[in-house]
């Protein structure tokens, strides 16, 4: 029963972040989507008594509630951009898309996968529209920065299949994707810093401008 | 019977200690000492035994509808079960004729703010249209949810033996988010404010004094209640049972408080940590509760 709680948590801060129109909001969004991806995973560490999935919980602790969010909020206060998102398509048309993609993910799961289980079906499909979500803000948002924002929610989505369809991935491949992840995260976060010292913006549709 | 009479006597007069609660925990969390909670019922005590001025230029408008704002959220009141498996009208209406009696009083009390002919009135009127007209929608979209869940759009079967669901939880929290727009809550209205520029529900009653404030003030109150009655009854609905015990009744009631309270701090909480919106970012706001109301309908089709 909590964990439909913790799910309807996760999908409720997937659509804040389709909406969110400034910067802060939609890393503030991460952060609390991800812990309640964190709670999701020691609600089933609880219930299905996998020792190693006690130890990926902590690391989304760590990694996704804590230091991502905290580094992508300097990076910000760093580079003094503006802190507006840029759209490339409206909040309304956008909540409407991400409508019709929630809309599609629970057809897929209901009627081609094919899940027996009412609990793996609802929260597969969760999984499902987090990831196409995350594809969306990747898509349809101009700051570089929201690109990495949508990264990690397709990270998030990946994470969340994994572990409603066979509770997790083997506990070193979980290791080496936070790994990954971190060490992307950091890339892009400098990555992004230099973008706005050689241009001084983050717009990601103006990059092909030639700069003389 | 003696349960349901007992239930809207209690329901009636918890209404005004809800929003004490809430102002206390406002101001406690402002680190304000703040009023006490018993503050909303020294109020309408003093409106009722004060005299009432009319302004000449005002039709009958203006004077019958405190009765009909009052009218409406006691038949509303009515309408939902809270504690016990059974709301009292349960053959007189359903979920839709619930947003329809809240039309109503909400209707008239714009009617009466045009009456007037003061200019805050009028613009409290057409404010409180604007925004009602983005939150109905919501509200409908939501209940729709609810009925599917339980296959009767009848108030009184929403408290049969459902389990948490996925999509009452959503619809839950889209009501929510309409309940602080129609109890006129802080990021689309402000309850506390002083200035006539930014009100919306408070300039439709500007020119009311005396008995008919009160009676509006109370109407207010029980709307609230009323809602809140809903969310909980949404997201986790009232223990069915045929025949009530006194100790079932007693057991309701304190599950009932725990839920309302809980709806309380939440409702406090998400008044003192957002600032005001904007007119038209209202209407943003709106719309996510509409397009959240609508997912938790997909939901409940797909029968999650």
């Amino acid at each position: 029963m909590h964990t439909y709680v913790f799910l309807s948590g996760i999908l409720i801060m997937t659509y804040f972040m389709v909406i969110a129109k400034r910067l802060p909001p939609l890393i503030s969004s991460f952060r609390l989507q991800s812990l309640f991806l964190f709670l999701f995973t020691v609600s089933l560490a609880i219930s299905g008594g996998e020792p190693s999935l006690y130890v990926v919980a902590g690391l989304i602790l760590i990694l996704k509630v804590i230091l991502i969010p905290t580094l992508l909020l300097r990076i910000i206060k760093k580079i003094k951009v503006n802190e507006n998102l840029g759209f490339f398509m409206n909040p309304q048309l956008s909540l409407f898309t991400a409508l019709l993609l929630t809309y599609l993910s629970y057809l897929f799961t209901f009627r081609v996968m094919n899940l027996i289980d009412r609990m793996q079906a609802a929260s597969f499909a969760l999984a499902l529209c987090v990831t196409l979500l995350g594809l969306f803000i990747m898509v349809f948002r101009i700051k570089a920065l929201s690109q990495i924002v949508g990264l990690l929610v397709m990270e998030n989505g990946l994470f969340l299949t994994a572990v409603t369809m066979c509770r997790g991935l083997p506990f070193i491949v979980e290791f080496s994707t936070f790994l990954d992840i971190f060490i992307s995260v950091i890339i892009l976060g400098v990555f992004v810093y230099r973008i706005n010292t050689l241009f001084t913006h983050i717009d990601v549709n103006k990059l092909d401008n030639l700069k003389g | 019977m003696i349960f349901i009479i007992l239930q809207i006597i209690f329901l009636i007069s918890l209404a005004p200690l809800v929003s004490g609660i809430i102002t206390k925990i406002k101001n406690n969390l402002r680190l304000r000492r703040g009023q006490s909670v018993w503050q909303p019922y020294y109020n309408l005590a003093k409106l009722f035994s004060k005299d009432e001025v009319c302004s000449e230029h005002s039709s009958w408008v203006f004077k019958i509808t405190p009765f009909i704002v009052f009218a409406s959220s006691l038949l509303a009141l009515f309408l939902v079960p809270a504690f016990i498996a059974k709301s009292p009208a349960q053959y007189l209406g359903d979920l839709l004729l619930l947003v329809f009696i809240f039309s109503l009083g909400r209707f008239f009390l714009a009617l009466a703010g045009l009456d007037t002919g003061s200019s805050f009135g009028g613009m409290g009127s057409s404010r409180e249209m604007f925004i009602s007209s983005f939150a109905e929608p919501a509200i409908v979209m939501a209940f729709f949810a609810v009925s599917f869940n339980f296959g009767t759009t009848n108030l009184a079967a929403t408290c049969g033996p459902g389990a948490l669901k996925f999509s009452s939880l959503i619809a839950g929290i889209a009501l929510l988010i309409v309940t602080l727009a129609e109890t006129s809550r802080i990021p689309i209205d402000n309850q506390e404010t002083h200035l006539e520029l930014t009100m919306i529900h408070e300039a439709m009653a500007l020119e009311y004094s005396g008995p008919s404030l009160a009676l509006i003030e109370l109407a207010s109150y029980l709307k609230q209640i009323v809602f809140f009655t809903l969310i909980s009854a949404t997201v986790y609905p009232v223990v069915f049972c045929a025949q009530i015990t006194p100790i079932q009744a007693l057991t309701g009631i304190i599950i009932y408080l725990a839920k309302i309270s809980f709806i309380a701090v939440l409702i406090a909480f998400t008044e003192v940590f957002l600032a005001k919106m904007r007119l038209f970012r209202a209407v943003d706001f709106l719309y996510f509760s509409f397009v959240l109301a609508l997912l938790a309908l997909i939901a409940a089709t797909l029968g999650a």
